[in-house]
C-alpha cells in the first residue's frame, strides 16, 4: 500500500515540477499566442485549433515540427522559430494544464442527434 | 443598403462560403470508425517520436477540416495520417469534421 502511494507522490511531483518552474515566464509568450488560441487555450476563431487540455507532449511535438518545417504553416513557423526546447516544453505544459472541451471521442454513442437506445 | 456595403458583404461571403464544405454529422460518425484505432483511445501514444495522439473531440470543425486537408496536401508529415487523408473527398473531411467536433467523450 505505502509503495504505490509513495511512486504516485513522485510521479506527480516529476508532472508537476517543471510546469511550475516555468510559470514565470509563460504568461509573457502566452500573450502572443493568446490572440488566436486564447490565453486559456479557447480558440477565438474557429480555424484555430483549441489548445486547452491537449496532451503537453502532442502540444510539444507540434512546435518543435512548426518550428524546424516537417509542419508547414506560415503564421506558426514564424512564431515557433525562435522558441528553444524549454519554451516550448513550458508553453505546452501551459496549455495541457487548462481547462477545456477537448476529449478522447466516443464513436460507439449515439451521434449527438440520434436517438438513445 | 449602400453600394459598397452590398459589395462588401458579397466579398466577405466569397471569402468564407467556399472555404469549408457543410458536413453531415452521422456520416462523419461511420467515416471516423478508422480514426478512432488511435484517437478513440485514452492516451494512446505515437511511437517514434512518442507522444500522445490528440484528442480530436470538441476541436473545432474548421481546425479539423484543415488539419486533414494539410495530411492530404503534404503540408503536415505524419505519415500514417497522411495515408488515411490521401483518400479523402472534401466531403469525407468535412463530414469527420462536423462529427468530430460534436462527438460525445469517451467515458
Amino acid at each position: 500500500m505505502r509503495t504505490p502511494l509513495l511512486f504516485a507522490a513522485c510521479a506527480a511531483l516529476l508532472v508537476a515540477a517543471p510546469a511550475i518552474a516555468g510559470d514565470d515566464k509563460v504568461p509573457e509568450m502566452v500573450t502572443t499566442c493568446a490572440a488566436c488560441h486564447g490565453a486559456d487555450g479557447k480558440a477565438t476563431q474557429p480555424i484555430y485549433p483549441h489548445l486547452a487540455g491537449q496532451y503537453a507532449n502532442y502540444l510539444e511535438q507540434a512546435l518543435r515540427e512548426y518550428r524546424s518545417g516537417a509542419r508547414k504553416n506560415p503564421i506558426m513557423a514564424g512564431q515557433a522559430a525562435a522558441l528553444t526546447d524549454d519554451e516550448i516544453h513550458e508553453l505546452a505544459a501551459h496549455y495541457a494544464k487548462q481547462a477545456g472541451q477537448l476529449h478522447t471521442p466516443d464513436v460507439h454513442a449515439a451521434a449527438p442527434k440520434a436517438a438513445a437506445h | 443598403m449602400s453600394k459598397t456595403v452590398r459589395c462588401a458583404a458579397a466579398a466577405l461571403a466569397l471569402l468564407t462560403a467556399p472555404a469549408f464544405a457543410a458536413g453531415d454529422g452521422e456520416a462523419g460518425r461511420l467515416k471516423a470508425n478508422t480514426c478512432m484505432g488511435c484517437h478513440g483511445i485514452p492516451g494512446y501514444t505515437n511511437a517514434y517520436p512518442t507522444y500522445r495522439v490528440p484528442k480530436l473531440g470538441g476541436q473545432s470543425a474548421d481546425y479539423l477540416a484543415a488539419a486533414l486537408k494539410a495530411y492530404k496536401s503534404g503540408e503536415r508529415p505524419h505519415l500514417t495520417m497522411r495515408a488515411q487523408a490521401a483518400n479523402l473527398s472534401d466531403q469525407d473531411i468535412a463530414d469527420i469534421a462536423t462529427f468530430l467536433a460534436a462527438v460525445p467523450e469517451k467515458k
